[in-house]
């Protein structure tokens, strides 16, 4: 079992009681001295020094002073990587929430509403290391609504989300509700689009005259729209095929909105017309139970060689989130280059969830999320020993095996 | 010119007569030297030879005497593995194939009749010799098949190498085990169909009755063959499917049953003392909770892949028959005593990976080392427990003087996730070879 966020707060709880006056929680203030640091910003830095004050990082290398009285932690041996980030998952709540099927095109709903800080799945994912994950609907319809950037652990549910409404899902491809074929899928993306120009454009007319007479009717539907044409949200789009791909790229260039490509199985077959446009790609688990074909194992080293910004995800329940590490070790045995691999579970994947300010690195100002490993990060053999969250131990492997035996 | 033609014609003589299968008698001799060789049955032995001749293994060791002529693999700085031996898979059944559905029960069914090894059909793979590259190129060389999961008694099994010169040559055991399924799955199919058994409960009643069935059928059998030759009188009616449940009831095969809840644990066990036939679970998610018992009662576990407990056919699992997934319960069982198979449970899905997979099996049991369980025990839960299990432990599953010449060779350590499977034997014949 992981350490449960509360025991921090009953803990410091029963302090406060003994003090005088109730000491809001703090952040831990930690040094782990003596592993192999991966910054996953391309340096490796052999028995290193991670300094972590009040929850973020103030300095990472070779030769670190440690300030006196900031607990130590010894990982002579060990192999330190930045906490992982998972582009797509659908943990934290129920699974029958997922899809809403009798509707097709509900950007308005939120997945944010039905998030619930203890769902066992947040557990599992920081276990693994995982401490940053991009949580939504699914591919039911063309469009299921926003999905939410979240920490996988912390004492405070509030502070653990990062962003509320991370990104609309839409979903390419043919049997929708309502849209038999990819060719109708599409369509009603633009039609949506186009509406969406003109509900913008009836509330400048309105906004910009003399107010007179009633506003336009609002369309909570069209507001998420138009936030993604001014370029205030983004589109995350569940896409399998190439023609789908080329579809979403021409769209986007119709529209100008920001795009990333999700599961994007044939990305290879386009991956010119993807870089030519500068799209995210978010890709298939390697590590899955489908024996992926050989050409589709290999495809996202050749696209990180393309130089296209590239991350993994689990899909989980399809891949359990805790497993995305296992993601990066795939990519390696087919080609890709080992801190390219760390990179596609951590930064790129920051970047597509537009946290990279916060997370994403082990660099001096971000918050301290790391993960420790008894060896290789990258091998199967290998175990995480410790998770730390904002700095705050959230997963110590010992102490949980100790539990539960 | 002419003298060229007659060259061609006899190169082509050549061809006719290298296409019969006896010519590849004189390539089922190899040593394979100077690897590490892990025979599984015994210590791993540093600079080791496997000697193969005739198509079995002959001599196994550290000085192995070659018999000049013998062609020679050099192995040096390679690991030298037996086949893996994956328990359960439904590799070579294409997704219409898997289940026969309407009807809960269909114990006359061999999965063998839908088995169709040699890739999507009429995409031009040459079909002979069988090859089943997607297991080979995991370094699987012998596989347990099955009907699927969708319905109570799917029917009989069948165990298959991965590569012969022949077809038959495939067949090594069949039938090999009455395929059997607990829990919501085959009730959710007849659910659907308002069919019963609907209900946990009645799929537990429906497969009590079917076996009460087999009971009766077999007295009656019996009955009318100890009356004296004169009072006989006419054979009682045959039933195809009563019959492979009564040779299930002889022992003549085991019950392979796919129980996940521990009620459906507790059932089968119960099952098995009732009638007592040979029991192994397959998947058996919950059996941490009564490894013990299991230990006691001899009972194997087939578990599936330790990464994606869930083993249906659906892509997303049913979190209330796949609870808590624990990529330690082969390291808990094993603890407690239980003979454990990591096994692939591979299956097809469509155009994404149409071949299953199996190739993984090696890197999925290299999981379950890093939570816990010993590299010799994860070795062997892929190998020679496999092989007892299936009951072709006297062939394949270790590298012994007398068994099939069923060897693997690794370019790095078995269990790290960067190591490749670079060329495969079976029956000494050089099956698979990686292109880079």
């Amino acid at each position: 079992m992981p350490l449960h966020p509360l025991s921090l707060i009953l803990g410091l709880g029963l302090l406060g009681c003994l003090s005088t006056a109730f000491n809001p929680v703090h952040a831990q203030d930690v040094a782990v001295v003596g592993a192999t640091i991966h910054t996953a910003t391309g340096d490796v830095i052999p028995g290193g020094t991670l300094l972590v004050q009040d929850g973020r990082i103030t300095a990472v290398g070779a030769q670190v002073e440690v300030p006196q009285g900031v607990e130590v932690v010894d990982a002579t041996g060990m192999t330190m990587i930045p906490g992982m980030l998972d582009n797509h998952s659908h943990i934290g709540f129920a699974i029958g929430d997922v899809n809403e099927r009798s509707t097709t095109f509900t950007p308005r709903y939120r997945i944010m509403d039905v998030l619930s800080p203890d769902d066992d799945y947040w557990f599992e994912a920081v276990n693994g290391g995982v401490t940053t994950i991009v949580t939504g609907p699914g591919s039911g319809s063309v469009s299921s609504g926003q999905s939410a950037v979240v920490k996988t652990w912390g004492p405070d549910w509030n502070a653990r989300i990062l962003d509320p409404t991370g990104g609309l899902k839409i979903a390419m491809g043919a049997k929708r509700p309502h849209t038999g074929t990819s060719m109708a899928t599409t369509s009603m993306l633009r039609e949506k689009f186009t509406q969406a120009r003109e509900y913008m454009a009836s509330w400048e007319r309105w906004e910009s005259g003399d107010g007179e007479g009633a506003p336009p009717a609002r369309d909570l539907d069209l507001d998420v729209l138009a936030e993604i044409l001014r370029g205030e949200n983004r589109v995350r789009a569940h896409v399998h095929s190439a023609h789908d791909i080329l579809s979403l790229l021409r769209l986007k260039d119709e529209f100008g909105f920001q795009l990333a490509l999700h599961h994007s199985t044939e990305a290879y077959k386009v991956a010119d017309e993807i870089l030519a446009r500068g799209v995210d790609v978010v890709g298939l688990p390697l590590f899955i139970r489908i024996g992926l074909r050989e050409e589709v194992m290999r495809s996202p080293a050749y696209l990180v060689e393309r130089g296209i910004n590239f991350a993994f995800h689990t899909d989980d329940p399809v891949v359990m989130s805790k497993h995305q590490r296992y993601n990066g070790a795939m990519a390696m045995r087919y080609g890709m280059e080992g801190e390219a691999a760390l990179r596609a579970m951590t930064i790129n994947a920051a970047r597509i969830a537009q946290v990279d300010d916060r997370v994403g690195t082990l660099e001096a100002g971000k918050d301290a999320d790391f993960v420790i490993i008894n060896g290789p990060w990258y091998e199967l053999t290998s175990r995480v020993e410790r998770v730390y969250v904002d700095g705050r131990l959230a997963y110590h492997r010992a102490v949980a095996e100790e539990e539960n035996p | 010119m002419s003298r060229l033609r007659t060259a061609g014609f006899a190169a082509g003589l050549a061809c006719i007569f290298m296409s019969a299968p006896a010519p590849q008698a004189a390539a089922q001799n190899v040593a394979i030297q100077g690897g590490t060789v892990l025979p599984i049955s015994g210590p791993a032995i540093e600079s080791g030879t496997v000697l193969i001749q005739g198509g079995a293994i002959t001599a196994v060791g550290r000085n192995v005497t070659v018999p000049a002529g013998t062609p020679v693999v050099d192995a040096t700085g390679k690991w030298v593995l037996p086949g893996l031996v994956d328990a359960m898979s439904y590799y070579g059944l294409s997704g219409a194939d898997l289940n026969e559905t309407a009807s809960p029960s269909t114990p006359h069914l061999r999965a063998l009749e839908a088995y169709y090894p040699f890739g999507a059909f009429g995409d031009g793979e040459p079909a002979s010799p069988p090859r089943a590259r997607d297991l080979l190129m995991g370094g699987v060389t012998t596989h347990y098949i099955a009907p699927a999961d969708a319905t109570v008694i799917g029917g009989q099994g069948a165990v298959l190498k991965a590569a012969g010169s022949t077809f038959d040559d495939l067949v090594m055991l069949e039938p090999a085990g009455m395929d059997i399924t607990l829990g919501d799955r085959p009730a959710a199919t007849m659910r659907e169909a308002q069919r019963s058994p609907g209900t946990r409960m009645a799929v537990i009643g429906h497969l009590r009755q079917e076996l009460v069935s087999a009971r009766e059928y077999r007295e009656r059998w019996e009955a009318w063959e100890n009356r004296p030759e004169a009072d006989r009188g006419p054979t009682p009616s045959r039933d195809l499917g009563m019959e492979a449940l009564v040779r299930m009831l002889r022992g003549e095969m085991p019950a392979r049953i796919q129980a996940n809840r521990i009620t459906e644990i507790r059932a089968a066990l119960d099952l098995a003392r009732e009638f007592g036939f040979r029991l192994i679970l397959d998947s058996a998610i919950s059996a941490t909770e009564v490894a013990d018992e299991l230990a006691a009662a001899g009972v194997p576990v087939v578990l599936g892949p330790i990464s994606h407990p869930w083993i249906s056919g659906e892509e997303i699992p049913d979190r209330s028959e796949y609870p808590s997934p624990d990529e330690r319960r082969a390291a808990r069982l094993h603890a407690a005593g239980v003979e454990i198979a990591i096994a692939s449970f591979s299956r097809s899905f469509g155009t994404l990976g149409p071949e299953g997979s199996g190739k993984w099996l090696l890197l999925d049991a290299g999981l379950a080392a890093g939570y816990g369980l010993e590299e010799a025990a994860v070795l062997r839960a892929i190998t020679l427990t496999p092989a007892e299990i299936l009951g072709v432990e006297h062939r394949v599953g270790s590298l012994e003087p007398g068994k099939d010449g069923d060897v693997v060779i690794l370019d790095g350590p078995p269990l790290s996730v960067l190591t490749w499977v670079e060329r495969v034997f079976v029956e000494g014949v050089e099956v698979f070879v990686r292109d880079e």
